[in-house]
């Protein structure tokens, strides 16, 4: 017995010994790359994708999307690189574009630079503008929020306008339509939520402009484009060609019922749009109205965020190769997560892709990929500070005054707010 | 009844329907939400509607149901189990061992519940990690086991427990300990009732702590989830609704079948 134990020992060891080898190397070899980031329809089933594709061609590695809360995700992130407990950390995380800044600048080395390792000039400069400090470039261009004018072509045809009348407006131009189509068809031209600063952001944005200058400082008073951006929002209320909503969920209903006529916002709004299957054909877009200040073009950005690596990750290097490889050079990828979530990502090569060229049956045939892609070159660069949700706040509490108060007030009120909250 | 009175009481009970209503609305607007498709929600469609099963099909294929359940529930009874058995033997000890610090030890526990969490959760990160308890359930469970408001309740119900009865098992030969096992747990069962009760619904609600914590889908609780489903741009509310009914299912079913015991616990075990 005890005989038969030692003979069969050595084998036995020898197997286990064996096995063990082969499954450290198994461990060394195969690396998991963790992503953080919100929305399990969108970014999360986006990023999923991209990760198989990524891992089709390199079985190594793999892709774990973690989801949370976009406000989670930022809590989470703020908890780990305050605390400097690096394990605690993703390797890729989402941020917003508005606060990309902030966390590069209040977490100096934090995120590992991609300049060097991506080629930025593919991109829509201003994506690339927002996610630079310091000569250095940081993060990986993702969805973008180029703004078009979404409109009814039904209602404006009974108002006398064609599509193309509706190209190349001004905001005067489109206070006007708005009284004529109001008088016609009894619509209103628009739908305002008063609580939200997403139009006046588009406006300045079309300016060049923001809350802050280029070197992010507060940009309040002195600021031609927050003054012609509120000007045109009173000049919409005083005419009353607005369709009041509350909040975010209200302000959607207001097109989805048919009760407006137009919508100025972001790219990403399309799918609601599309949704309502029983408008189809009815719907055209174009590029928005320009403000009247000097510099002002047809095109901005409303909202939109961007992958960025974590620079104490163990895998940083594998994880900007694989954001490199599939969100600076993949075309293909651009034209599923098109296709499957209606994300328009910021590589402007993806327009030479057969979903972008596709003319959509909903807008009546238009190719409307390849205008906003086209759009989207245009949008203008500029800073966006690291406070602006705090301004935008203090622009939403003067937005209702407008229609009663003077735009001077409105103004000497934003840069008060602004700037207690700031300091 | 003379007119006066009657309009009182319509006053009264119109009052009181009112307010209760305005408290019962959340949960039936809840409950009619998981039938209704999200279009209809936003809309404010109060009636019910058709699209229960829908809902609750595409959480149950959005989420891990199953897997998040266990977790929450895991957290929940064992955290509960631990901090009531801790706790209840610290709030014992402070009201009924008399030794020269106590007072001021007490006052300090008491102080810690003034403090918000969010002041001590970068510190207390910071030492999960160091213990390499990152993404575990046992770094959700520790810090609460030793809960200065649980300690507080139990040492004021213990101020009711009759002197006479320890004096009489001391009598008998029963140690410190078989009096704590023995004689205090069986009379202040309605006080660890109520505990239960608090306790198990402050854990399984728990969020903030959790969510820094947890790093993965596999250890996530039901609360994380839910806040991850309501998070799309364009959220599922039929969705989130079933997600929020089967979170709340468990504390409800615990209130309902401890509610007796609850309400004595809270007046006192010892009348």
């Amino acid at each position: 017995m005890l005989c038969f134990k030692r003979a069969s020992w050595k084998p036995a060891l020898a197997a286990t010994v064996f096995a063990a080898t082969l499954l450290t190397a198994a461990i060394a070899e195969a690396k998991t790359i963790t992503v953080w980031c919100w929305d399990p329809n969108f970014n999360v089933a986006i990023m999923k994708e991209a990760g198989a594709r990524y891992t089709k061609a390199h079985p190594d590695v793999t892709i774990s999307v973690v989801d949370f809360s976009k406000s989670d995700v930022e809590q989470k992130l703020q908890a780990g690189l305050t605390s400097g407990v690096a394990e605690s950390l993703p390797d890729i995380v989402l941020i917003e574009d508005y606060g990309a800044q902030k966390y590069l600048q209040s977490f100096p080395g934090a995120f590992m630079p991609l300049s060097g390792i991506v080629d930025y000039k593919g991109f829509a400069p201003y994506k690339v503008e927002l996610m630079t400090l310091d000569g250095k470039v940081y993060g990986m261009p993702f969805d973008t929020g180029v703004t078009g004018l979404f409109y009814r072509k039904d209602y404006l045809e009974a108002a006398g306008y064609k599509p193309a009348d509706m190209q190349h407006l001004t905001w005067d131009k489109y206070i006007e339509i708005g009284k004529a189509v109001e008088a016609k068809t009894g619509k209103k031209m628009i739908g305002f939520d008063f609580s939200d600063g997403a139009l006046t952001r588009v406006m300045i944005q079309s300016a060049g402009k923001w809350y802050f200058t280029k070197d992010g400082k507060l940009d309040i008073e002195n600021n031609p484009a927050l003054r012609a951006a509120l000007d045109v929002q009173q000049k919409i209320m005083q005419a009353n060609i607005y369709k009041p909503a509350t909040g975010w969920n209200d302000w959607v209903s207001k097109f989805t019922s048919g009760d407006v006529a137009t919508i100025v916002t972001g790219v990403w709004i399309t799918g609601t749009i599309k949704a309502q299957k029983d408008q189809a054909g009815k719907w055209g877009v174009t590029e928005i109205p320009t403000l009247n200040v000097p510099g002002a073009v047809a095109a901005s950005n409303l909202g939109g965020s961007s992958w960025y690596v974590i620079n104490s990750s163990k895998v940083k290097a594998e994880a900007a190769d694989f954001l490199n490889t599939i969100y600076a050079k993949d075309v293909d990828f651009y034209q599923a997560i098109l296709q499957d979530r209606g994300a328009v990502g910021s590589l402007l090569a993806a327009r030479s892709g057969k979903a972008y060229d596709a003319p959509d049956a909903f807008f009546g045939g238009d190719k409307i990929w390849q205008s906003f892609s086209n759009w989207l070159s245009q949008v203008p660069s500029v800073n966006y500070g690291i406070f602006t949700n705090e301004v935008d706040a203090a622009v939403a509490v003067q937005l209702p005054k407008l229609a009663k108060g003077s735009v001077d007030d409105a103004i000497k009120a934003i840069a008060a707010q602004a700037k207690t909250q700031i300091q | 009844m003379p007119l006066p009175r009657l309009l009182n009481r319509i006053g009264v009970y119109g009052f009181l329907g009112a307010m209760a209503l305005l408290s019962v609305f959340p949960f039936i607007w809840m409950i009619v939400g998981t039938t209704n498709s999200t279009g209809d929600i936003i809309l404010g469609h109060l009636g019910l509607g058709h699209a229960f099963l829908d809902n609750t099909q595409k959480f149950f294929t959005q989420a891990n149901a199953p897997l998040i359940f266990w977790n929450s529930a895991k957290i929940s009874l064992l955290g509960t189990a631990l901090t009531l058995a801790v706790s209840s033997v610290a709030g014992y000890g402070f009201e009924i061992f008399r030794s020269p610090g106590r007072d001021w030890l007490y006052a300090g526990l008491l102080l810690t519940i003034m403090i918000p969490f969010a002041v001590l959760m970068i510190p207390l990160f910071m030492i999960m990690g160091r213990l390499g308890l990152i993404n575990t359930h046992i770094a959700i469970i520790l810090p609460t086991v030793a809960s200065g408001f649980v300690i507080f309740y139990f040492r004021q119900a213990t101020k009711a427990f009759p002197s006479e009865l320890r004096d009489a098992a001391r009598v008998d030969g029963l140690k410190e300990w078989q009096i704590f096992l023995y004689i205090y747990i069986p009379t202040m069962r309605s006080t660890y009732a109520a505990a239960f009760v608090i306790v198990f619904m402050a854990t399984w609600n728990n969020y903030l702590w959790p969510l820094i914590v947890l790093q993965t889908n596999e250890m996530k609780t039901i609360t994380l989830v839910i806040s991850s489903l309501a998070s799309a741009y364009y959220p599922d509310y039929g969705v989130v609704m079933v997600g929020a009914l089967v979170a709340t299912l468990p504390t409800l079913i615990v209130f309902f079948a401890m509610q007796r015991q609850f309400v004595q616990g809270m007046l006192g075990a010892i009348k």
